[in-house]
């Protein structure tokens, strides 16, 4: 051996010097893994292997207030594919058992393809009790297919209650920006009505099993036998304040016409019905809803999506009379004796404002019963344009009523600087005519008019209108109620009185509504035309019933079709024997729809 | 001189124990990361039957007359050689490499092979009475010999096998006695090399050193001119071969730079591989209860990852077993080098030595995290009939040339 500065024992001792440092260093490396950063690898260790599967609680139903269910839960079927266990060659096969076209099964695997092959992928919903049970028959030769049962919404009591209820769709990437706490993409949550506003209520509260997983995903067993899960919490029932006896008998009334029909409790506020026509059927949002469906409504100039009760802001014609005969009572403006020779017209600040008839001499009560123009075009004038502006705030308009469902339109209240910084200082005061009958820039909502009417009907005293009542405990069933704010006008009995008497003759004397008196149940009322510059007029009617004890009051509104009497007057009539006649229900519901329950069964199997 | 006549004179408990306990505690692991694993359902079997075919081919190696070696030095070379061209014709790919020869069944690397034929052709060239190692010539020719298979297994293309031959070539030289600049000029090109890996700023700086170096050796301005391009030749040639690696061999190197750009690709291995190791702690998570390892988070565990397996399910206390072991047995080899008074045997055990020791070296730095994901079994313990079959016939001429220790004096 070469025997130069390199001496061999030194070469040994490189060698030497080299392997042990080598191992000094990777047995640095291992103490410093499995003993100082131990607890960092254990933490990932877990993440890793330890998979939570959310379990999606059941959503809570909807109880009417005879607790019937209106909205439930139903099962349906949903087809899925495992794409790693899956033979394309069955497409041709499962494509013509679930109905669908040639390549439907190629492009939904197509659009998943971005996760895992291990994670079933939903190919169809809702399939057919046909298709369920062949898949049962031949599953064996079906690897990578099977079906689950997932819950989607329906509504068992043949109302629609489309824009009250609301429906629920798989979460917006918007939405789920928003509410990332909770949501994951592929839940579902409440997108309107009742389901978006009582969402927390309803979705209960999501439960985790653990399962150990392994490097793709798939799931070997439970994790310490499930002793760590965390189970589900089912969403609260809700119980709400409809009757779905009414709420039928006003969606069958407003079928083929655009409007709103809303009926309340005046003692408590609660929304006996809820319809705005025309509707749309959730059924078709229960779980997806197909494009067709979703661009029809849209392009609908009907605008079905459209709440006409919450939204509907129109002028409410000479429904608004009752509240400046109360205004003037009530600051002693004028008496029951107080009278005005009605010609069919007069002029105010040099404009002539017409009647539709000369009513001759009428005080306050008989100007409501025939609805005498002349009579509160004077009245405003004495009331006053402030003190007008105030009594109808005072009854909630010109503000959102507070309804328990979002998006409501305030409608609008004109004031006088509202007119001011319109026409300047020296406003035509002749406008104040028009506002007298309910017409000009004043607007209102039907929810709005319900609880106007409830003031009347109540004596100045009634809630804030909410559709529901509260939620059942999920123990035992038991109802807790929401509080709702009291609404007390502080205006005396008396005044309620003398108009309530002219509502009265409204329908049961020779007044405009005459055409709606019932020999049993005794209904006061008042009509109201909303003028429409853009074509016919919109129909008003606003009633309670019985007179003596009010329990229900209604406001109706039909859209284009001309007097209020004609129209909107027999709607509220049908809703207030259908909520006072539950026996005489039977018989008109008969008349209206004589083979309903079959018509309804026809659907269910047709879905 | 008293002749010891105990069985530890002739057979050298010091190389087969460490050996044999490495290859038991192998099995445990082969057996607990194949267990779930239907693909690999049968490894530990055949893993038992290479095993024994191995040890018996152990004995048959030890018994031989130690001058065999030096006899077949050549025709091992020649034949590894031919293997090598043979393999890129008609070899099997797996996983992207032309390395394996089906062989009945059973998949054969004649890279295995080729460096054992390779250490000892090395050995018989330095050994030789008129080889000077001072000499360019020779140890250009020392080079060629231990770089011409690089070449052919770099085509396969098989990186990890490559730098188990520059470890081997590097030692035998250094052991043979190259001097200072010697080692310089050899090692030189190879730092350039790695260096232009990373970017034209640290080929740039390597250079420069190479230049300080150069000014710090005096040699004249002709040869050390002739160095330097060498050195900028190694590392334009190294630039250009990198960018004709195969892709995936690009980003493995790449994610060793950074793993954690890549968590789920090239890095994936790597970082799943340091979680086994970390979530073992200090007693392990106990045979069969790795969740890692039962769980299959990290592909092929059994082959280059096996040490994972160790690290989980038996913890610090098995990984540092195991590492006592390999020290044991490289210091043993080590003394022997150095004891053997025949040249051609002691740089055959220096050329095993540096075998092992780079295996081990780069399997452990790689699954610990502070060497790149290299494709490299863990001598005696991955699963791999060919990589184990070598493993132990090298064992076995080491154990060869302890019996005979006292015959060449």
């Amino acid at each position: 051996m070469n025997e130069d500065r390199f001496a061999s024992v030194s070469r040994k001792s490189i060698v030497y010097f080299i392997i042990v440092s080598a191992f000094a260093l990777l047995g640095f490396r291992l103490f410093q893994m499995q003993i100082i950063e131990h607890t960092d690898y254990k933490e990932k260790a877990a993440e890793n292997a330890i998979k939570p599967i959310e379990i999606t609680p059941l959503r809570g139903v909807f109880y009417d207030r005879n607790m019937n269910v209106v909205v439930s839960n139903v099962p349906a079927y949903t087809l899925r594919i495992t794409p790693a266990e899956y033979d394309t060659s069955l497409n041709k096969v499962i494509e013509t058992v679930i109905d669908e076209q040639p390549g439907y099964i190629n492009k939904i695997l197509k659009e998943n393809r971005i996760y895992s092959k291990f994670i079933p992928v939903r190919i169809k919903r809702d399939i057919d009790f046909k298709a369920v049970s062949w898949l049962e028959e031949n599953s064996e030769h079906l690897p990578g297919v099977d079906y689950v049962v997932e819950m989607q919404r329906g509504y068992p009591a043949g109302i629609q209650g489309s824009h009250m209820f609301g429906y629920v769709r798989e979460i917006t990437p918007r939405l789920l920006e928003k509410h990332k706490d909770y949501y994951k993409p592929g839940d579902m949550i409440g997108y309107s009505g009742i389901e978006k506003a009582y969402e927390k209520f309803l979705r209960g509260v999501k439960g985790y099993n653990y399962v150990l997983v392994d490097s793709r995903r798939r799931e070997i067993g439970k994790f310490k036998d499930g002793a760590e899960d965390i189970p589900a919490i089912k969403g609260k029932d809700l119980v709400l304040g409809i009757d779905s006896d009414v709420q039928r008998v006003a969606e069958e009334s407003l079928k083929g016409r655009r409007g709103a029909a809303v009926a309340m409790d005046p003692k408590t506020g609660e929304i006996l019905a809820f319809a705005s026509a025309p509707d749309f059927d959730l059924n078709e949002f229960a779980y997806v809803t197909s494009k067709d469906y979703l661009r029809k409504l849209y392009t609908d100039p009907d605008k079905p999506f459209f709440d006409r009760v919450t939204s509907a802001a129109l002028p409410p014609g000479s429904t608004f009379k009752i509240m400046e005969a109360i205004a003037a009572l009530d600051q002693g403006d004028i008496t029951t004796s107080f009278t005005i020779d009605c010609r069919g017209g007069q002029t105010f600040f040099g404009r002539y404002f017409k009647d539709d008839a000369a009513h001759g001499t009428v005080n306050v009560i008989h100007a409501i019963e025939h609805s005498c123009n002349v009579f509160f075009y004077n009245l405003i004038y004495k009331i006053g344009m402030p003190e007008w502006e105030i009594y109808a705030r005072r009854f909630g308009f010109g503000r959102k009523t507070g309804l328990d469902i979002d998006d409501e339109s305030a409608g609008f209240i004109p004031s006088v600087a509202y007119y001011q910084k319109l026409y300047g200082p020296d406003w035509p005061k002749s406008i104040m005519a028009s506002l007298g009958i309910g017409q000009g820039e004043v607007s209102v909502t039907p929810i709005q008019l319900v609880q106007y009417c409830s003031l009347i009907a109540n004596d100045g005293v009634t809630y804030t209108p909410h559709l529901v009542r509260g939620y059942l405990t999920n123990k035992d069933k038991k109802l807790v109620p929401f509080t709702y704010k009291k609404i007390d006008l502080g205006i005396r009995d008396s005044i309620f009185n003398i108009v309530k008497q002219g509502m009265f003759l409204v329908v049961n004397g020779s007044g405009t509504a005459a055409g709606i008196k019932d020999k049993d149940i005794q209904i006061a009322g008042k009509t109201g035309t909303a003028q429409n510059p853009h074509g016919k007029d919109h129909a008003w009617f606003i009633g309670f019933a019985p007179f003596d004890n009010p329990k229900i009051a209604v406001a109706v509104l039909v859209e284009n079709v001309g007097f209020g009497a004609t129209y909107a007057a027999p709607i509220a009539k049908r809703m207030i024997e259908a909520y006072l006649e539950k026996d005489k229900l039977k018989e008109i519901e008969k008349k209206l729809q004589p083979e309903l329950p079959q018509n309804l069964i026809g659907e269910a199997v047709a879905h | 001189m008293r002749i010891d006549y105990k069985l530890n004179d002739k057979f050298d408990l010091g190389i087969f124990i460490p050996a044999a306990i490495l290859f038991c505690i192998g099995l445990a692991a082969i057996y607990s990361s194949t267990l779930n694993n239907p693909h690999a359902a049968g490894n530990f079997q055949k893993q038992i039957i290479w095993g024994i075919g191995s040890f018996v081919l152990f004995f048959v190696i030890y018994s031989l007359p130690t001058n065999t070696f030096k006899t077949l030095a050549i025709p091992t070379y020649v034949l590894s050689l031919l293997l090598l061209v043979v393999v890129l014709v008609i070899g099997k790919r797996i996983s992207g490499q032309k390395s394996w020869l089906g062989l009945e069944g059973l998949g054969f690397q004649p890279s295995e092979i080729a460096k054992l034929g390779t250490v000892l052709a090395l050995a018989y060239f330095l050994s030789r009475k008129n080889t000077n190692i001072e000499s360019f010539k020779d140890i250009l020719i020392a080079l060629s010999v231990g770089l011409f298979p690089v070449i052919l297994i770099m085509l396969e293309p098989d990186l990890g096998t490559s730098f188990i031959f520059f470890g081997l070539i590097l030692a035998m030289i250094f052991w043979k006695g190259i001097s200072l600049f010697g080692l310089f000029v050899v090692l030189s090109p190879a730092i350039v090399a790695i260096s232009s890996l990373f970017d034209l700023y640290y080929l740039i700086g390597s250079l420069i050193l190479v230049i300080v170096a150069l000014l710090f050796f005096k040699k004249d301005i002709l040869f050390s001119g002739s160095i330097f391009a060498l050195n900028v030749g190694a590392g334009f040639f190294t630039t250009y071969l990198f960018r004709a690696l195969s892709l995936h061999q690009q980003t493995r190197i790449r994610s060793f730079i950074n793993p954690g750009a890549d968590p789920l690709g090239a890095g994936y291995n790597a970082i799943q591989a340091k979680v086994a190791i970390g979530s073992g702690g200090f007693w392990g998570k106990g045979f069969l209860a790795g969740s890692q390892t039962q769980l299959q988070f990290i592909p092929e565990q059994w082959t280059d990852f096996i040490y994972c397996v160790i690290g989980e399910e038996f913890g610090f206390i098995g990984t540092i077993i195991v590492m006592t072991l390999f020290l044991y047995l490289f210091m043993r080899i080590l003394k022997l080098a150095s004891s053997a008074k025949d040249e051609f045997l002691s740089l055959t055990l220096i050329g095993i030595l540096a075998i092992y020791f780079v295996h081990f070296l780069i399997n452990v730095g790689m699954v610990v995290g502070i060497m790149p994901v290299i494709g490299l079994p863990l001598p005696f313990v991955s699963y791999g009939g060919s990589s184990l079959l070598a493993d132990i016939l090298m064992l076995g001429i080491a154990a060869n040339i302890y019996r005979t220790r006292k015959n060449y004096t």
